[in-house]
């Protein structure tokens, strides 16, 4: 007996030992970092959100001319039409690009140099002979990436227009995918009636031109500033009250409204008397062209990012809809799980997949629509730049004379990159959270 | 009191509890909106029993209330578009007290979901949740209504897996529902349902979806937790075999109503209703020949066969929808009005037409503490 015991136990280690009834034996990697060229676009972005938004505050601050004093315009604004349209500092210049650099060297520079070789300056700029370059040319205004039509440094410009399209389009993106996700999440959850009408808002919503909402939230927003900003109302009621009160005191007779504001109109004396007295009251407050470039851009933010979430709403409705009638959300209700559980533990992380994918392409979409509503004029004004509105004035100075390429290849080839990358994370991020992908 | 006479007590709570019934279904009625037409009466006037450590067996074709019968009990059914018209599910709590399932709020239901009924479902390929692993989800189960720690849970939950029957339940427990097969993702499914030792498990067709093998192991499983937990099992299923090996107590539905009720060995030996003859008849065995099987209409269209109740002579007819109803039928005014569930033999019930004989009826509700395992242990 003692035998078969051992042997039994001989039997049963045997059988464990089998490696096929064991669990398969997984490698441990982070899902994060398994796709490389997730990784990669990942590092290409934090790169260039880190140098683009890092450099704001340098590319946005005055710029200062040759003796370090400042020149009162910021530095991607700051520029002289005399170094118009010159190529990137490295690229090889011909005789017009020459002869334009020369003018665009400080007269004072160019005169000191004049002096010191014994020459006028006239003479200067005439001899295009290589001793004379060599002379000139540490004096020249170095453009890294070119310049543009008004002699401003594409370089310069890039970054302070990457900090902006950059934070435009994730900003809106996130916006817009928060949105989209818990609306058509919520839609869809709920159902019935509540859905119904969640939906055919949307729709409405669709059918509305989405310029036209990007341009009514713009001007809404717009005037709210200005009203914040001059209180012009309540100071005109001010003054009326004021004329109204004073008639009452000295004749007696009670004026309307509208003819207290005929009598200032009338009264220019009275009325400069009342709006000194206004201003006491109701002081104008100032803000400054930053705050004011600020509040433009977080207007246009939110404009695109509160219009496109319609189409994620939709996605994500449909994908709701159908894992709702999945059983594993009955057998989770089955185990006791409260609704709200379920819709967070349950439906969300179904959802990553959808919600990732949507939102990488919801970035570069916001970077695009940024640069057309900033050609008419909404949100980022020139002279700030965007890469979506230099992208678009590089396209001008294409031409079959003379073309300055630089103003165009640079902005796509940083928008093109920063828009692959995106993708690569995208797909990156959606493989590490769908579990069936696991190696 | 010593500490003898407490478990003496204690012991005999128990063997009470045993002997009451754990669920009781008593005329529910429930019914569904049909957008633009009339409403769809899916379950009408059931009446059935669940006793512990007994597997009552449901059974009938698709669309009779099976499900029904059984989502009711968990308040599971969308309401809207259902609603509970009438009757009532009275639960026996561990305690002793009566509670009605389909009057609970929803966060009373909560703490009977999962934690006192829980439920297999048909699919296992689809009632696991994709992105969570297997471990995640019995985790989840027992966090919901224990006041375990997570390393205590996970302990549960390997206990559980190997209890189920998975090997290398340490290692597996980590793994996601795709990298299993059917019959393991509904030992899974089984293992979720049992982390938190439930008193009644409603298995709603738990090996349709499975093979024959994977089948038997299954059932087998659930036949060994039934009598190592004294749990009570809800069977809902429309293959007779299953019921034969598995049932102790069989409820047949038609058309939202229980036709027949019986013991399993009753019920197969000499069933009454001429539909539960047809369902029987229609079972093809290795030992005749035909060259064509029998349909369950080849039964219930011939009248002779409605006369072979006890009792056909004295007027009480076996219900039937698509028969013209007896000339004296006492209908009640209520939609299941024409039908009554009579004891029609010892331990035995018949969904009869609710004629002049039947009126008053006064048979007991159907329940059967019968158990195959202690006629079993009887004999040996």
């Amino acid at each position: 007996m003692a035998n078969d015991g051992a042997k039994i136990e001989e039997c049963v280690e045997q059988v464990e030992s089998i490696s096929a009834l064991r669990a398969p034996q997984r490698r441990k990697d982070n899902p994060l970092t398994r796709s490389l060229a997730g990784m990669l676009g990942m590092g290409v972005l934090g790169v260039m959100f880190l140098v683009c938004l890092g450099s704001l505050p340098w590319t946005l601050s005055a710029g200062v001319d040759a003796d370090g004093q400042s020149i009162g315009v910021p530095r991607y604004d700051a520029g002289s039409p005399k170094a118009g349209r010159l190529p990137p500092s490295w690229w090889v210049y011909d005789e017009q690009d020459i002869e334009r650099s020369t003018k665009a060297i400080e007269p004072a520079v160019l005169e000191q140099i004049a002096l010191e070789h014994g020459s006028t300056v006239d003479q200067l700029i005439e001899a295009q002979d290589e001793a004379t370059l060599d002379l000139v040319k540490p004096y020249w205004p170095r453009y890294w990436l070119g310049s543009d039509t008004l002699g401003r440094s594409l370089g310069v410009r890039l970054l302070a227009g990457g900090g902006i399209s950059l934070t435009i389009g994730i900003a809106a993106a996130l916006i817009s995918v928060s949105i989209g996700t818990i609306y058509g999440a919520f839609a869809a959850y709920v159902g019935g009636k509540v859905d119904s009408v969640m939906m055919r808002a949307v729709d409405v919503l669709y059918g509305l031109p989405y310029i036209l909402l990007v341009v009514l939230l713009a001007v809404a927003s717009d005037a709210m500033v200005d009203e914040w900003v001059t209180h012009n109302k309540a100071k005109a009621k001010w003054m009326q009250n004021q004329v109204v009160e004073t008639q009452f005191q000295e004749t007696g007779e009670k004026l309307s409204r509208a003819d207290a504001r005929i009598l200032l109109g009338e009264d220019q004396q009275l009325h400069d008397e009342l709006v000194t007295q206004a201003l006491a009251l109701y002081p104008r407050r100032e803000i400054s062209a930053g705050t004011r470039t600020m509040l433009d851009v977080l207007t246009l933010l939110v404009a695109i990012g509160g219009v496109s979430w319609l189409t994620m709403a939709r996605v994500i409705r449909g994908q709701v809809l159908s894992l709702k009638n999945q059983q594993f959300v009955e057998a989770a209700q089955a185990i006791g799980g409260s609704p709200t559980r379920i819709f967070v533990r349950h439906l969300l992380p179904n959802l990553i997949g959808p919600i990732v994918v949507y939102a990488t392409l919801a970035v570069p979409q916001a970077i695009l629509q940024e640069s057309f509503l900033s050609f008419l004029g909404i949100g980022v004004k020139p002279p700030l730049p965007s890469w979506g509105n230099l992208a678009a004035e590089g396209l001008g100075e294409l031409n079959t004379y003379r073309s300055h390429w630089w103003l165009l290849f640079f902005p796509c080839l940083l928008l093109g990159v920063t828009l692959l990358a995106m993708n690569f994370v995208g797909e990156g991020l959606r493989e590490a959270f769908d579990p069936k992908r696991q190696r | 009191m010593t500490e003898s006479t407490i478990e003496q007590t204690q012991s005999t709570t128990k063997s009470v509890l045993a002997e009451q019934p754990i669920m009781q279904v008593n005329n529910l009625a429930v019914s569904f909106d049909n957008g633009s037409g009339p409403r769809i009466q899916a379950v009408d006037g059931v009446r059935m029993t669940v006793y512990p450590r007994q597997t009552l067996a449901v059974v009938g074709e698709s669309g009779c209330g099976k499900s029904v019968t059984s989502m009711s009990s968990m308040q599971l059914i969308p309401r809207p578009p259902g609603r509970f018209d009438r009757g009532e599910i009275l639960y026996r709590l561990e305690d002793g007290t009566v509670v009605n399932l389909i009057e609970l709020s929803e966060a009373e239901m909560r703490k009977i979901r999962g934690n006192e009924i829980a439920m297999i479902f048909q699919e296992p390929m689809t009632s696991l949740n994709p992105v969570y692993t297997v471990g995640d989800q019995i985790i989840e189960a027992i966090t919901l209504h224990q006041d375990v720690t997570t390393k205590e849970a996970m302990q549960i939950a390997i206990d559980a897996m190997d209890a189920v029957g998975i090997p290398d339940p340490e290692g597996r427990i980590k793994a996601y529902p795709h990298q299993f097969s059917g019959g393991m993702r509904q030992r899974v499914m089984i293992a979720m349902a049992l982390a938190c030792q439930p008193r009644l498990l409603l298995a709603d067709e738990p090996t349709t979806a499975l093979d024959v093998t994977i089948q038997a192991q299954i059932l087998e499983l659930i036949k060994d937790l039934k009598s190592t937990r004294d749990m009570a099992v809800m069977l809902i299923t429309h293959d007779l075999g299953v019921v034969a090996e598995n049932a102790d107590v069989v409820c047949v539905m038609y058309a939202g109503r229980v036709v027949e009720f019986a013991n399993v060995y009753d019920l197969y030996a000499n069933p009454m209703h001429p539909y539960t003859r047809g369902l029987l008849a229609s079972i093809p065995t290795v030992y005749t020949k035909l060259d064509r099987l029998t349909t369950i209409t080849e039964i219930v269209d011939n009248p002779e066969e409605f006369k072979k109740l006890p009792g056909a002579d004295q007027g009480i007819t076996p219900w039937w929808p698509w028969k013209d109803a007896p000339s004296d039928l006492c209908k009640r005014d209520e939609p299941a009005g024409d039908y009554v569930l009579r004891k029609v033999a010892k331990d035995h019930w018949v969904g009869v037409w609710r004629t002049q004989a039947v009126k008053n009826d006064e048979s007991s509700p159907p329940e059967l503490a019968f158990r195959v395992a202690d006629q079993e242990s009887a004999t040996d």
